[in-house]
C-alpha cells in the first residue's frame, strides 16, 4: 500500500467517525404516531432561562435515574423478546404528566444506597431500579426519613442521610411534573380544569400548580415582558379572571390528545402551540430548535467514543511496532488514530461553540463545563505537538486526555442542567472570558504535561531499546508544555486577583481556589527553576510533572470539597473517592518514575544530544 | 570577618536553591492554610499561617511550639532572593528582557500583598433607602459612643475606642463635663438574665442591672462577631452618674441627663466619619424568574461632597466599584426586604500594584518563551537540515 492511500484511508476513518456523530442529530421516529420531535421542540422557561421542553425531561430523568432514555422490556413471545424499546425522555416526561398509569409503573427510581433499599424493604441485588407504584408504600417513611435529614447541613450528612434526601428530591421532581401541565386531582384533566377555570372549587387546583410547577409552558404574548412566561396555574387563575390565554387550549389538547390516546389530537395541538409560541417569541422558538439539536447530538459523549477509538488505534500502532515496524498497518494505524483524534476534536469543539452560543456565555461557567473545557484544551495542544514531533506519542496522550476529562464531565452532568444560569457576582462575561478561560487553559496544560510524562515512565519501562530521539522530543515536549501552562495559570491567577478586586474589594483574600490556582502557579515555576539550576534531570522533571497532575486535581476538585470560601458554588462530594484515588495512581507512577537504575530494562536517563 | 559573612549571605540570597525551597515552604504554607480554613476560618487560617513570622502549634498544655516559618517570613526570603538573584544573574542582554519584566513584576507583587497586609482598611456602610450616611463602620471593632443631642441641627458624638476601652481608665470627653471611667471590658461576652441566687454585680444603673455578664474566647470564623461589653462608670461635674453596662448585644443607648442634656451610651462598631455622604436612591435586586438565583444587586446613591461642592447619582453594582477619596465602594450585601444595601468600603493605597505587575509579567512571560521558541526551533531547523542535505 502506498503512504498517499494509507493516509486517505486513515482521514476516511476520520471523516466516517464525525459523520458518525452528526447522525445523532437526526429526529427520532414518532412513537405509537405521536411526534415526538414536534413536541420536544416546544420552548418553557425553566430555571431561569427559555430551553426546549426537550431538556426539561433529559435533565429530570438524568436526575431521577442517572440517564437521559431508558429501555422498556417487551413480552416473550415464542422465546424470542418483541416490542423491547428505548424510551426518550420527552416520552417519559409526557408518560408522567399524561398518562401516570404507564408512567408509575416504569422503573426510573434508581436507589443504590443499602440503607435506603433496606428502608423500602429491599435487599442490594442486581436491580436498582424502582417504579413509583413500588415506592408508594413507602412514601411517608421516606418523607419523614428525609425531613430528618434535611436540618443537617449537606456537608454533615451521613451517607445514608444524603441518599434518603436526594430520594426524597427526585420523588418531589416527580411530583412536581405531573402537577405542572394538569392537576391530576381535578377531574377532566387540563380540558377540564380551563373549562371550570372561574369555579371556586378550582382556586384549591390552580394554587397547588402555582406552587408545583417545575416548568412554565406558557410564553409572554407580544408586547409582554420577555420574562413573562406562565405557569399553567397563573394561566387558569388569569382566565378565571376573564384573561384567556390561548395556549392553555393547545396545552389541553395535547394533554387530551396524549393521554386519549389519539396521535392526531395531539400533534395538531402540538402544531398550535408551536405556532403561537413562534409569532409571540421567534428567538425562542430557534433558541429552542438549535438546544434540542444539541441535545440529540451529544457531542461531548459522542466525543469521548471517537477519543477512545483514537486511543485504540494507537494501542494498535504500539502493538504492531513491536512486531512488524515496516507493515503498512503499522503506519495507517498511526496516521487513523491520529485523523480520530482531530475527529474528535472536531466534534468536542462543534460542540463547545455550540454550548458558548446557546448560552450566550464565554465557554467555562461551571465545574462541569470546565472539564469540557480543559479536556479541549489539552486535545488542541496535543494536536499541535504531534503535527510538531510526529511521534504519534502526542496523539495518545491527548486522546486519554480528552477521553478521561469528558468523562469526568460526564459525571458532573449528573446535577441537571448544565446551562444553569450564572449568579449575580459571576455575571461577568468580560471576567469569564478571561480569568475563568485562561486559568482553565493552564489546568489543561499541566494535566498534559503530566500525561506526557506518565507516557514516558510506561514507554521507557516497556519498550526494549527506546529512540533516543522520541526521548529527548518527549523531554522538550514537557518543558514547553509546563512553561505553557506556567503562562496561562499566572496570568489567570492574577487576572482572578483583579477580577475579586472588583467585586468583592480585595486582590487576594487566601480563598482556597485562590490557593489552588497559587499552588499552580508555585509548582510549575518551581518545575522551571528546578530544571534551569540542574537540580532536576529529565526524569526528575518527569516525575514532577505528574505531582503537577495531583496539585491541579487539588485546585480544581479538592478544594471546592472543603465546602469554605467565596467559590464553594462549585460545591461537590460524591468525587471525593475517585479525587483520592486518582492521587494514589499518580503517586504509584511517580514512583515507577523514580525507581533507582536497577529496576530498569534500559538506562533510565535521557541521553543528551550531542553538542554540534 | 564581616567581609565574609556579607559574601556568605549574598551567596546564600542569590541562589537559586533558596527560590526553589522557599517556593516549596510557600506551597506547604498555602495548602495548609487552605486546609486549616475547613476548622479556623478564613481569617483565623490566613493569620496563623500567611500573616505570621512563625508558624505555632499549641499544645493541650498551653505552649505554642513554633514548627514552622511562617508566611510574612517565607514571603519576605521570597522576596529578598528575587531581588537580589535578578540584581545579580541577569545582565543586561537583550535575550533577558523577558525576565526582567516578569521578575520586577513578581517583585511588585509580593511588594503589593505586603502593602496590602499592612495598610488594607476595610470597613462597611449599611445604608437604607432613602437615608443619608457619611461614616462607615468597621464591623470586627467596636467603640463607646457617648450622643449628647441638644442641639437640632446635630450631635455631638464622642467616641472611645476599643483600645482604650481594654486599657481601661478614666476618659474626660473634651468639651464637656463628662467622664467615663472604664471598669472593665470583654472582647466578646455573653448577656444572660440574672438569677436571684447570683453575685451581685457592680452595675447599678439601666436595663444591666439584671443582667449577668460572662466572659467569652473572642470568635474566630469569618461570620461570627464579638460582643464587645463594657462596664463604665458615668461622672460628671464631680458627680457619679451610677455604673452601667454597655454591650453591642444591647439595642437601644441608655442615657443620662445632666444640667438639662442627655448623654446616650451605646457600644456600637467604631466608625469612622467621612467629609463626603451617600444617598441612598433606590436598591435593586433581581432573580432570575421563576428561580432564587440573584441576576443582580446594585445601588444608585447620591455622593455629595460639601467640601469640593460635588453632588452626583453613583450606581454601584456587582463588579463595579465606586472609588472616591482613595477608597473603593463595593455592593457587598442587603437586608431588610431589598431596602437596606450593605457596601464593601475598602481603602488600599497599594491596590494598583497588582495591575501593574499583571501587565509586567504577562509581557516577560511572552518575550522570554517567545525567544525560547525561536532559538528551539532554530536548534531543531539545525539538527534536520544535514538530513535533509
Amino acid at each position: 500500500m502506498t503512504p498517499r492511500r494509507i493516509t486517505a484511508l486513515a482521514w476516511i476513518a476520520g471523516l466516517a467517525a464525525v459523520l458518525f456523530a452528526a447522525l445523532a442529530m437526526l429526529p427520532p421516529k414518532p412513537a405509537r404516531g405521536f411526534d415526538l420531535a414536534a413536541f420536544a421542540r416546544i420552548p418553557v422557561l425553566e430555571g431561569g432561562r427559555v430551553k426546549p421542553i426537550d431538556s426539561v425531561a433529559r435533565n429530570s430523568l438524568l436526575m431521577i435515574r442517572s440517564k437521559q432514555s431508558f429501555q422498556v422490556d417487551g413480552t416473550l413471545m415464542n422465546g424470542v423478546m418483541m416490542g423491547g424499546r428505548t424510551v426518550t425522555a420527552s416520552e417519559w416526561l409526557l408518560d408522567v404528566m399524561f398518562r401516570p398509569q404507564v408512567a408509575d409503573k416504569q422503573p426510573v427510581f434508581v436507589i443504590d444506597d443499602p440503607d435506603v433499599l433496606g428502608l423500602i424493604g429491599m435487599k442490594q441485588s442486581s436491580n436498582r431500579y424502582f417504579s413509583l407504584e413500588t415506592l408508594q408504600p413507602f412514601l411517608n417513611e421516606i418523607e419523614r426519613q428525609a425531613q430528618a435529614a434535611q436540618p443537617v447541613e449537606p456537608r454533615a450528612r451521613s451517607r445514608y442521610q444524603s441518599a434518603v434526601a436526594n430520594l426524597y428530591e427526585r420523588l418531589y421532581l416527580y411530583w412536581r411534573l405531573r402537577n405542572t401541565v394538569q392537576n391530576p386531582e381535578a377531574s377532566g384533566g387540563l380540558a377540564g380544569q380551563l373549562a371550570g377555570a372561574a369555579q371556586p372549587s378550582e382556586a384549591m387546583h390552580q394554587e397547588t400548580m402555582i406552587q408545583l410547577a417545575h416548568f412554565r409552558p406558557l410564553p409572554p404574548l407580544q408586547g409582554q415582558s420577555p420574562d413573562a412566561w406562565l405557569t399553567v396555574g397563573q394561566a387558569l387563575r388569569n382566565a378565571a379572571g376573564g384573561q384567556a390565554n390561548p395556549g392553555l387550549t393547545h396545552l389541553a389538547g395535547i394533554a387530551s390528545g396524549y393521554g386519549g390516546n389519539d396521535p392526531a389530537a395531539f400533534n395538531r395541538a402540538v402544531g398550535e402551540l408551536t405556532a403561537l409560541a413562534s409569532t409571540a417569541r421567534p428567538e425562542a422558538i430557534s433558541h429552542a430548535s438549535h438546544e434540542l439539536l444539541f441535545n440529540r447530538a451529544q457531542p461531548f459523549y459522542n466525543g469521548m467514543i471517537i477519543y477512545i477509538l483514537a486511543l485504540l488505534g494507537i494501542f494498535a500502532y504500539a502493538f504492531m511496532l513491536f512486531f512488524r515496524p515496516g507493515h503498512w498497518f503499522t503506519q495507517l494505524a498511526k496516521e487513523g488514530s491520529f485523523a480520530l483524534l482531530v475527529a474528535g476534536s472536531v466534534v468536542h469543539t462543534a460542540g463547545l461553540i455550540s454550548r458558548t452560543i446557546l448560552q450566550g456565555r464565554p465557554p467555562v461557567t461551571n465545574l462541569y463545563s470546565s472539564a469540557i473545557f480543559v479536556g479541549w484544551g489539552a486535545v488542541i495542544l496535543g494536536l499541535v505537538l504531534e503535527r510538531m514531533y510526529r511521534k504519534g506519542f502526542a496523539t495518545a496522550v491527548a486522546a486519554a486526555s480528552g477521553f478521561a476529562s469528558l468523562i469526568v464531565a460526564h459525571h458532573l452532568s449528573m446535577d441537571g442542567d448544565t446551562m444553569e444560569m450564572m449568579r449575580a457576582v459571576l455575571d461577568s462575561n468580560f471576567w469569564l472570558a478571561t480569568h475563568v478561560v485562561t486559568i482553565t487553559i493552564g489546568y489543561s496544560g499541566v494535566f498534559l504535561a503530566g500525561s506526557i510524562a506518565i507516557g514516558y515512565t510506561l514507554w521507557k519501562h516497556i519498550v526494549k531499546n527506546p529512540e533516543p530521539e522520541t526521548e529527548r522530543a518527549l523531554s522538550d515536549m514537557t518543558y514547553g508544555v509546563i512553561c505553557f501552562s506556567l503562562f496561562f495559570s499566572f496570568i489567570g491567577t492574577v487576572l482572578g486577583g483583579i477580577w475579586a478586586d472588583q467585586s468583592w474589594g480585595r486582590f487576594w483574600g487566601w480563598d482556597p481556589k485562590e490557593n489552588g490556582a497559587l499552588l499552580i502557579v508555585l509548582w510549575c515555576s518551581i518545575i522551571l527553576h528546578a530544571r534551569w539550576a540542574g537540580y532536576a534531570r529529565d526524569r526528575g522533571i518527569m516525575a514532577m510533572a505528574i505531582f503537577g497532575n495531583i496539585v491541579t486535581s487539588f485546585s480544581w476538585f479538592g478544594v471546592n470539597m472543603l465546602g469554605v470560601g467565596l467559590h464553594s458554588y462549585g460545591f461537590m462530594d460524591k468525587a471525593f473517592v475517585a479525587l483520592i484515588l486518582f492521587c494514589v495512581s499518580q503517586l504509584v507512577l511517580i514512583g515507577l518514575c523514580l525507581l533507582p537504575r536497577r529496576f530498569w530494562e534500559n538506562s533510565p536517563d535521557t541521553p543528551r544530544a550531542k553538542k554540534a | 570577618m564581616i567581609n565574609r559573612i556579607a559574601h556568605r549571605v549574598w551567596d546564600l540570597l542569590t541562589s537559586l536553591k533558596l527560590t526553589v525551597i522557599s517556593m516549596a515552604l510557600l506551597m506547604a504554607l498555602v495548602l495548609l492554610c487552605t486546609l486549616a480554613q475547613v476548622e479556623l476560618g478564613t481569617l483565623a487560617a490566613v493569620n496563623t499561617y500567611m500573616r505570621a513570622w512563625i508558624v505555632f502549634y499549641k499544645t493541650k498544655a498551653g505552649f505554642s511550639i513554633p514548627v514552622f516559618p511562617g508566611g510574612t517570613l517565607v514571603g519576605l526570603v521570597f522576596a529578598l532572593n528575587l531581588m537580589a538573584l535578578t540584581a545579580k544573574r541577569l545582565g543586561f542582554a537583550w535575550n533577558k528582557a523577558g525576565l526582567w519584566f516578569v521578575h520586577v513584576g513578581l517583585i511588585l507583587l509580593v511588594l503589593g500583598e505586603f502593602v496590602s497586609g499592612a495598610l488594607q482598611v476595610d470597613a462597611r456602610m449599611a445604608i437604607e433607602e432613602g437615608q443619608t450616611v457619611n461614616y462607615v463602620e468597621h464591623a470586627r471593632e467596636v467603640e463607646l459612643a457617648v450622643v449628647e443631642g441638644s442641639d437640632p441641627r446635630y450631635d455631638d458624638i464622642y467616641g472611645i475606642p476599643e483600645k482604650a476601652l481594654a486599657r481601661g481608665g478614666s476618659y474626660a470627653l473634651p468639651g464637656t463635663p463628662v467622664t467615663i471611667k472604664v471598669k472593665k471590658f470583654y472582647t466578646n461576652a455573653v448577656l444572660a438574665r440574672r438569677n436571684p441566687a447570683d453575685p451581685p454585680g457592680e452595675v447599678n444603673m439601666g436595663v444591666g442591672a439584671g443582667v449577668k455578664v460572662t466572659e467569652a474566647e473572642p470568635v474566630s470564623n469569618d461570620n461570627d462577631l464579638n460582643r464587645g461589653t463594657a462596664i463604665v462608670e458615668a461622672l460628671a461635674g464631680g458627680k457619679s452618674y451610677g455604673t452601667w453596662l454597655v454591650s453591642l448585644e444591647l439595642g437601644a443607648p441608655q442615657s443620662f441627663t445632666h444640667e438639662g442634656k442627655t448623654y446616650a451610651l451605646g457600644i456600637r462598631p467604631r466608625r469612622t466619619y467621612l467629609p463626603y455622604s451617600l444617598h441612598l436612591k433606590k436598591f435593586s435586586h433581581d432573580l432570575y424568574p421563576g428561580t432564587q438565583i440573584p441576576k443582580n444587586f446594585s445601588s444608585l446613591v447620591t455622593l455629595e461632597n460639601p467640601g469640593t461642592q460635588e453632588r452626583r447619582d453613583v450606581l454601584i453594582y456587582m463588579n463595579q466599584p465606586l472609588r472616591y477619596d482613595g477608597k473603593a465602594f463595593y455592593q457587598a450585601s442587603f437586608g431588610k426586604e431589598d431596602t437596606l444595601s450593605i457596601l464593601q468600603v475598602v481603602s488600599n493605597p497599594g491596590w494598583l500594584l497588582p495591575y501593574i505587575s499583571c501587565v509586567l509579567v504577562t509581557i516577560g512571560l511572552l518575550i522570554h518563551f517567545g525567544i525560547t521558541l525561536r532559538r528551539s526551533m532554530k536548534r531543531r531547523q539545525e539538527a534536520l537540515a544535514p538530513k535533509e542535505a
